[in-house]
């Protein structure tokens, strides 16, 4: 049986997708955002948090069994609220053999992928395959400033994409809208070209960035300096996803 | 004059608007669409914030005593004395903008005896709180279906029959005399509008309170005045009952025959719930807002059927528009209402007053029929001030004669157990016997509860005058209700003490003792363990649980032992807390119930408990799905006084759409795994300012900031700052 580490599970996650929902945000990531908002969610290790209110430990390992009877604990709960159970993280693909021997012990219930979409083809699939519905995140279209801002290039994540389209699972696309970094003209035109036509995408959200991402960077004892200017406005563009025919949604 | 005629205008085009008007269309608006105060109304509203109203107050005392000694007046006389004069007492107030009136325009009820004659009458008996009848709630139906002329023809029959009974005679007397000093009292306000030649207004006082009422606007004007004669009599927390069942039939007859169109409805309704914030700031309570005006809606008819109604959502719609702390709204629910009318709800709950309040007929209903209650009437139930279920014009409950507190219950359990050697079972065996203990010393102060007569309140009770007899001396439903008070904490104490001290036997006895009479002062490891580690109720673990469900069963045990509470009733358990998650920690001036110091849970001396049912203060649970799980396991049929589950959410939760239908998905889920009653706080600025100065109360608060949440004690100052100064900028 495997072990993962957990850092939250949140109970009435009420924007990680339809219904109420319980996110399982799994610790570690490849991936290392300039902006992310998640620092606990960074490394694969348990750390302790240090917060006015007292220490704790971010991150603990669990079973999958484990895991599983907690969701299932509130299955019935979770259909009854036309929800189900969202893994997000951190990089749910990071543990990806766990999440699939956890789902596969689940009651029924709607399973959301919340992704980076960076992990390899056949671990993405193992665990794609098991969800009624993803989101997908594509932040920049182009490779090299991908790769400037999160420290990977988005040549696997758009192979990811493009096999996604070939499975029956819907999606949707979130881009985090980064002033002067993704909230570029360029580079939402430049997804919404992309993306267009592509075979089940529901539509595309856009997360605006909000200044208190950094909030929690102090109790993980980490640094957040973000080589961009927090606080210029955030350029929100909905029109270039309209005319290519996708819905955008700003949350 | 000119306004008031403008006023009056505007009236007549509003009530004339065509039917097939767009915004008319069906009975009620779409949800979508929110209620906006009419421009008037604004004014209104704007004029009772700047205290507009209290200009018209005069504040010197009306001496009603000495009349009352002269004319060597008995006690149900001088009751109905103090209702003539201070009726007599107020100016008719009639502001231009208004079209629903009465504004109090005296302060301080007068005494009707003097402290030493009080202590005579009062000799040998106990007195609940202020010592008049309170919180209960009128047959309002009854008062606008009869008028109050056709209670006092009841009364005169009733006196014709009775007439060799003297205190019938004397009571319907007093009755009469009420009757004809409201009757009065609106005759004068007839005059004043007639006076400002509000002819609309005229020709409504002219005909209520006094006759049935024939328009959605006369019922609302007659339970107006009705209601605050009531507590011009000293009576307090007054209930406005199932506000959506009594009044539908007049709203509905005004919409078809086209008197009413619905925004000209919901416009009226507002300057209703308007109007019960005029003279709130005069009503006793223990803090402003705590005045008891609460009206349920929803739930089922008397014969089962579905009682929901158009007005049910319009009362949430306006409630919502009108944004003022009163009236408090409550909402019966099953785990088939409608997921429209619960969003409806939601959207009433994200502006955070706190309201709704939704109880589960599904529970509530059989708790009331296994306490002897009649099923048509259990159907019919409402809730007293806060949350105390209440059968409306045949209950005279006493709803809150005090508290058991279950941390002594168990304190004293742990701290007498331990030392003897007990086993947890034996412990267990003690928290019962205390728990008894405590039942009887409150039911033996209640046998002598003394209820002062209460005239006025029994005109708008059923039968009192059909059966020429005070409501003081009981009603249909005459039972007491005891809040099984900070119920969260006694249970984590429990459970830390099975896990810790007997199952894993990880702390020694001497150990936890020594902690508790320290207040943790020398072991801060085991205080940490205790708060960290220990089984906590509200993340639905069982350890914990099990103790909840126990204690609550050995309350129900206690309060089942006693079998009459001295008025043919019986003593109701019910989950509530009240103040006592104060007073039992810090203790209160004149109460009966033990206080404790520090408790096995980690709790330090001095620290509040959990208020009704919510997870201890300070422990960190699951999430709401967890907590819902937790409460639904007690057996509430045998816990039918109510008192709500409470969920803090917050406000940022309520950022779109799809947000406000899952708070109403989760009020479903509340139904449906068998919780009995709920009340759903949004987080405003002063939680999360106290959670800044002192983030050790706090460590469960979660704040959602763009895609994430975070515990908000571990953000970073700056970032505390900006969402408080957030949650200011969004009020």
């Amino acid at each position: 049986m495997l072990k993962g580490v957990v850092f939250h599970i949140k109970e009435f996650a009420v924007h990680d997708g339809p219904g109420i929902r319980m996110t399982i945000f799994m610790k570690g990531c490849p991936l290392h955002c300039a902006w992310c908002h998640n620092p606990e969610g960074m490394s694969p290790q348990p750390q302790v948090i240090r917060g006015a209110g007292g220490e704790r430990t971010a991150g603990h390992f669990v079973t999958s069994a484990e895991l599983a009877s907690r969701i299932n604990d509130l299955a019935d709960l979770l259909r009854l609220g036309e929800g189900g159970v969202t893994f997000s993280g951190g990089e749910p693909l990071a543990q990806a053999d766990f999440v699939a021997e956890v789902v596969d012990q689940l009651d029924p219930l709607h399973i959301l992928l919340d992704t980076s979409g960076f992990a390899p083809e056949r671990v993405f699939q193992t665990v794609a395959s098991r969800s009624h519905l993803i989101f997908f995140d594509l932040k920049l279209i182009d490779s090299r400033a991908h790769a400037n801002y999160t420290g990977v290039g988005n040549e696997i994540i758009l192979r990811n994409l493009k096999t996604l389209t070939r499975m029956a699972v819907p999606y949707v696309i979130r881009v985090p809208l980064i002033p002067g970094v993704t909230d570029t003209q360029e580079n939402l035109s430049g997804i919404a070209r992309h993306v267009a036509g592509m075979r089940g995408l529901e539509r595309v959200d856009l997360l605006p960035y909000n200044k208190a991402a950094g909030a929690k960077y102090a109790a993980c004892g980490m640094n957040y300096s973000p080589q961009f200017d927090e606080n210029a406005p955030v350029h929100v563009d909905t029109a270039c996803f309209e005319s290519a025919g996708i819905e955008a949604r700003i949350l | 004059m000119t306004n008031a005629i403008t006023a009056e205008l505007n009236h007549k085009k509003t009530a004339r608007g065509a039917p097939n008007n767009s915004r008319s269309n069906g009975n009620v608006h779409s949800p979508e669409v929110d209620f906006e105060l009419e421009p008037r109304l604004v004014r209104l509203k704007n004029a009772m914030r700047d205290g507009f109203y209290r200009e018209f107050r005069r504040t010197e005392q009306i001496d009603v005593l000495n009349e009352c000694d002269r004319e060597n007046l008995s006690w149900p006389r001088r009751a109905a004395r103090l209702t003539r004069r201070m009726c007599e007492a107020q100016l008719p107030i009639i502001v231009p903008d208004e079209r629903i009136v009465f504004t109090r325009t005296t302060t301080a009820i007068p005494p009707i005896y003097s402290p030493s004659q009080w202590q005579t009458v009062t000799q040998g008996r106990t007195l609940h709180e202020c010592g008049v009848i309170s919180n209960i709630c009128a047959n309002w139906e009854m008062l606008l279906s009869q008028g109050l002329l056709g209670r006092r023809k009841v009364a005169l029959a009733t006196r014709e029959r009775l007439k060799r009974n003297a205190e019938a005679v004397e009571f319907l007397d007093c009755a009469i005399e009420t009757i004809d000093t409201v009757l009065d009292l609106a005759r004068r306000y007839a005059a004043e509008a007639s006076r400002r030649s509000r002819r609309g207004l005229v020709e409504v006082l002219e005909h209520v309170p006094a006759l049935p009422a024939r328009s959605f606007q006369e019922a609302l004007q007659a339970i107006r005045l009705c209601h605050s004669v009531l507590w011009l009599g000293g009576h307090y927390h007054c209930g406005l009952g199932r506000f959506d069942q009594y009044m539908w039939p007049y709203l509905e007859a005004d919409l078809a025959c086209g008197r009413l169109d619905i925004n000209g409805a919901e416009q009226l309704l507002a300057e209703f719930f308007l109007s019960l914030n005029k003279d709130s700031d005069l009503y006793p309570g223990i803090q402003q807002g705590d005045n008891g005006q609460s009206l349920m809606l929803g739930g089922v008819k008397r014969n089962g059927t579905d009682a929901v109604n158009p007005l049910t959502c319009m009362v949430l719609r306006v409630a919502r528009g009108v944004g003022m702390i009163d009236p408090k709204i409550n909402l019966r629910v099953t785990k088939d209402t409608p997921l429209e009318l619960l969003t409806v709800a939601a959207k009433l709950t994200e502006i955070g007053l706190g309201f709704p309040q939704y109880s589960n007929d599904d529970v509530v209903i059989p708790g009331l029929v296994a306490h002897g209650y009649d099923l048509e009437d259990a159907r019919d139930y409402s809730v007293a001030a806060c949350w105390e279920f209440i059968v409306p014009g045949s209950a005279m409950e006493v709803v809150n004669v005090g508290a058991v507190s279950m941390p002594a219950a168990v304190d004293q359990a742990i701290r007498a157990g331990l030392p003897a050697g007990d086993s947890f079972e034996n412990i267990l065996n003690r928290v019962g016997g205390n728990l008894q203990l405590q039942v009887e010393k409150l039911a033996e102060r209640s046998v002598r509860l003394l209820l002062p007569p209460a005239p006025y309140h029994s005109v708008l009770m059923g039968g009192c005058l059909e059966r020429g007899s005070d409501i003081s001396n009981g009603l249909k439903y005459n039972n007491f209700g005891i809040h099984g008070a900070c119920s969260s904490n006694a249970a984590d104490a429990l459970a830390a003490v099975k896990s810790f001290v007997f199952d894993e036997q990880s702390v020694s006895p001497g150990c936890l003792l020594d902690a508790l009479n320290t207040n943790f002062d020398q072991d801060e490891a085991l205080h940490r363990r205790l708060v960290d580690e220990a089984p906590k109720v509200g993340n639905n673990d069982p350890r914990a649980d099990t103790m909840l469900v126990k204690l609550f069963e050995l309350f129900a045990d206690a309060c089942e032992s006693v079998p009459d509470n001295g008025r043919g009733g019986i003593f109701r358990p019910g989950s509530g807390s009240a103040m006592y998650y104060v007073w039992l920690a810090r203790g209160h001036e004149g109460m009966m119930e033990p206080t404790v110091g520090a408790t096995a849970d980690g709790r330090k001396q001095g620290d509040l408990f959990s208020s009704s049912l919510a997870p201890s203060p300070g422990v960190r649970v699951r999430g709401p799905l967890s907590i819902l799980k937790s409460y639904a396991k007690i057996d509430y049929r045998r816990i039918c006084n109510g008192g709500p589950l409470t969920l803090e959410l917050s406000d940022t939760v309520f950022r779109n759409s799809e947000a406000i239908r899952q708070v109403a998905l989760l009020v479903r889920l509340f139904a449906a795994v068998g919780c009995q009653q709920l009340q759903i706080n949004t987080l405003n600025v002063e939680t999360l300012k106290d959670a800044k100065a002192h983030p050790e109360r706090h460590r469960n608060l979660v704040v959602r900031v763009w895609g994430w949440s975070g515990y908000f004690c571990e953000l970073d100052e700056n970032f505390q700052d900006q969402i408080i100064s957030r949650h200011v900028h969004g009020k």
